[in-house]
């Protein structure tokens, strides 16, 4: 089958591989009917994700046409319409019988690498470096999904590809940002990043009743993007005035937001010239792994007493973190990788019934044999480009 | 496996090749001492043809891009040997340090520098731009611009 | 601390000791080297857990060569694999496998994985599929 395979840094290929079978009782065979590329993927594109491997196929945003199920797959036929959620689970563990999917104890089988980086294994995750498992990615033709009765999310309306896919991944993970603010109505809530993730965390925050979003980024078509679609109040662009925090402090009557979403992570860009230079050599020489500029300036700019919430994503270890900040104002800081199986349900719901029409983000669809161009359009955001869909 | 990966990216190679090709081919000799022997007109041309080299090659910061990068980074590694190996051939060696260890040194710095760069990868990859318009099944200016919200507030009630 | 290590597996402990003496579920490496192994009680709702000591044998001797020459080069990494494929197969009921690592969790494969991509006739043949 044809496939998008990691092939160095700055380097994707779409090449022939073979077709992925069941190797285990609870797997299944999905045939892809669209796929995306992630800004997470970018991070394993810019070569900052140690464990690659040239070869590796990349993507975890996938959905498809069940084609084979094993002996232990109960819920799914061959025929099922099936959105797949990033994160794999077994279910069964006590993280995942406690709604904490991206936490499954045992759906990484490189459980040794990643506790070297981390303290402790986190879950499998599909197309990410061997890390989180060393699983073939969605970006291809045929995906074999693992604990197959736990994670996909079976589609029986008439509802788009472009309307659905993204349950997958990075539509509960923003609304997974927003439900970690608390939001009980009212708020005052500021989003690092109108990326995609960045868009449906404002959208989230807006769904469940926040009374100010505030969108934050340097690239002006992507903060009208949020102003005129993901439903955001108010926008900054730093590339125009580099003060994030003086500007969040304005536009919320001095207060600062009740909760701050870094929507970001380990790449983030800056205004200020000088301190992203360093930051880059630093990161060049490895050094330290991550950019931390918008978790900084998120955790500063946070009211006392508020949330910040970390689903931008972030690898390794950052320089300069704020402490005082932090400890000072009484700060809650919440992160994770979503635990999309949780959400997938009843943002689902919310799809059919009209809150919420996801497709928005996309602004490029092309034939998967495109997906090296895709990356580089992407990764340096030409042509307007905020979310590419891929169809095998 | 790559755990962590190599850090010197081919940008950052082109950096070190253009810095320290001129401080070698300027002011090295003299700071070092060694102004006027053979071994630091080896080490002014060996550095003069690394320069040039680069600005052939295909990675971010060549002018001309015709060499493959790994090509490059195979030149470079002969180089470097070939360049510490140069006095002991020449026997300039037989009269003394300053005739052969800068040679060793700087062949040694640069065997050093390669053996942290990411020799993988595509040098300077842009991709093609118009070939992703074309092949556009969207019209991204139109996916922002038109249309109203695509979310329904809980605040505001009112429906997309 | 070096020869030690323990993992919770979230089932009872009556079913827990059952199923490691059960040769369908038994870990290969742990058994041959005849470590000690003891099962606590997790506190709250955490199930059971399982330590194991090589410095120690089963019958309560002290081991070192013997664990050497049984085991391998790297003794707890090997322990930890038992271990977490024991979990897994308790818990869900098969190993998890991936494609950068067929056989399952392996601390051989760690230096050695194979890409991310599907595998072909006959590596599935030597995974034993």
């Amino acid at each position: 089958m044809r496939a998008t395979v990691w092939s160095g840094r700055n380097s994707v290929q779409v090449e022939n591989v073979p077709d992925p079978r069941i190797l285990n009782d609870r797997d299944a065979i999905v045939k892809i009917t669209s796929t995306a590329i992630c800004g997470s993927d970018l991070h394993l594109y810019d070569g900052y994700i140690p464990t690659m491997k040239r070869g590796d196929v990349l993507g975890h945003e996938f959905m498809g046409e069940v084609v084979e199920v094993g002996k232990g797959v109960g819920n799914l036929r061959v025929g099922d319409r099936v959105v797949v959620p990033f994160p794999i689970a077994c279910g069964d563990c006590w993280q995942c019988k406690h709604e904490r999917y991206s936490a499954c104890e045992n759906s990484n089988p490189n459980a040794g690498l990643a506790e070297k980086l981390f303290g402790h294994p986190t879950c499998g995750i599909f197309g990410y470096s061997h890390l989180t498992g060393g699983y073939a990615g969605g970006q291809a033709e045929y995906a074999r999904v693992p604990f197959a009765d736990v994670g996909p999310i079976k589609i029986e309306d008439d509802l788009t590809d472009e309307q659905v896919l993204f349950l997958s991944d990075i539509l509960p993970t923003g609304y997974f940002g927003a439900d970690l603010c608390d939001i009980k109505g009212g708020e005052c809530i500021a989003v690092f990043g109108a990326g995609p993730v960045g868009q449906f965390a404002i959208a989230s925050a807006v769904m469940l009743g926040a009374e100010r979003v505030i969108a934050i980024d340097a690239y002006q078509y992507r903060l009208d993007m949020a102003l005129n679609k993901a439903g955001a109040t108010d926008a900054i662009n730093f590339d125009e005035d580099p003060d994030i925090v003086e500007q969040l402090k304005l536009l919320t009557g001095g207060r600062g937001p009740d909760a701050v979403i870094d929507a970001v992570g380990m790449e983030a860009t800056h205004g200020h010239g000088a301190l992203h230079t360093m930051e880059r050599v630093k990161q060049a020489t490895r050094q330290e792994t991550e950019r931390g500029h918008a978790l900084r300036d998120a955790i500063l700019a946070c009211r006392p007493g508020g949330i910040v919430s970390v689903i931008g994503v972030y690898g390794g270890l950052m320089d300069k973190f704020p402490a005082g900040a932090l400890m000072n104002k009484a700060l809650q800081l919440r992160a994770g990788q979503a635990p999309v199986q949780k959400y997938l349900r009843p943002l689902y719901e919310r799809i059919r019934d009209g809150d919420i029409d996801p497709s928005f983000v996309v602004t490029h669809r092309l034939p998967l044999d495109t997906a090296p161009d895709g990356y580089e359009t992407f990764k340096h955001k030409q042509d307007e480009c905020v979310k590419v869909v891929l169809k095998p | 496996m790559p755990f962590p990966p190599r850090p010197v990216d081919a940008t950052l190679h082109g950096v070190v090749d253009y810095t320290a090709g001129a401080f070698h081919l300027t002011v090295f000799p003299k700071l070092a001492g060694i102004e006027g022997t053979r071994s630091a007109r080896q080490i002014r041309t060996a550095a003069a043809i690394h320069a040039g080299y680069s600005t052939l090659t295909d990675y971010p910061l060549g002018i001309v891009k015709l060499l493959p990068y790994q090509a490059h980074l195979a030149i470079d590694a002969v180089g470097a040997v070939a360049l510490a190996a140069l006095p002991f051939i020449t026997g300039q060696y037989k009269k003394g340090p300053r005739e052969w260890v800068p040679n060793v040194g700087v062949g040694l710095f640069e065997l050093m520098s390669l053996s942290i760069s990411d020799p993988t990868g595509r040098g300077d990859y842009h991709g093609n731009v118009d070939k992703v318009r074309s092949a556009n099944m969207e019209d991204p200016h139109r996916k922002i611009y038109d249309g109203g919200p695509a979310v329904r507030s809980a605040a505001r009630g009112a429906p997309a | 601390m070096k020869g030690k290590a323990a993992i919770t597996v979230y089932r009872s402990r009556e079913e827990v000791e059952r199923l490691w003496r059960d040769s369908a579920y038994r870990p290969k490496y742990i058994g041959d080297a005849d470590a000690a192994v003891t099962f606590n009680d997790a506190p709250g709702d955490r199930g059971t857990e399982i330590h194991v000591d090589l410095e120690r044998t089963g019958r309560g001797g002290r081991l070192g060569d013997v664990v050497q020459k049984v085991v391998g080069a790297e003794p707890l990494a090997k322990v930890k694999d038992d271990l977490r494929r024991f979990k897994q197969h308790v818990e869900t009921g098969v190993i998890s496998r991936s494609d950068g690592t067929p056989e399952g969790e392996s601390a051989e494969r760690k230096l050695k994985q194979r890409p991310a991509q599907p595998l072909d006739e006959a590596e599935l043949q030597k995974a034993g599929i």
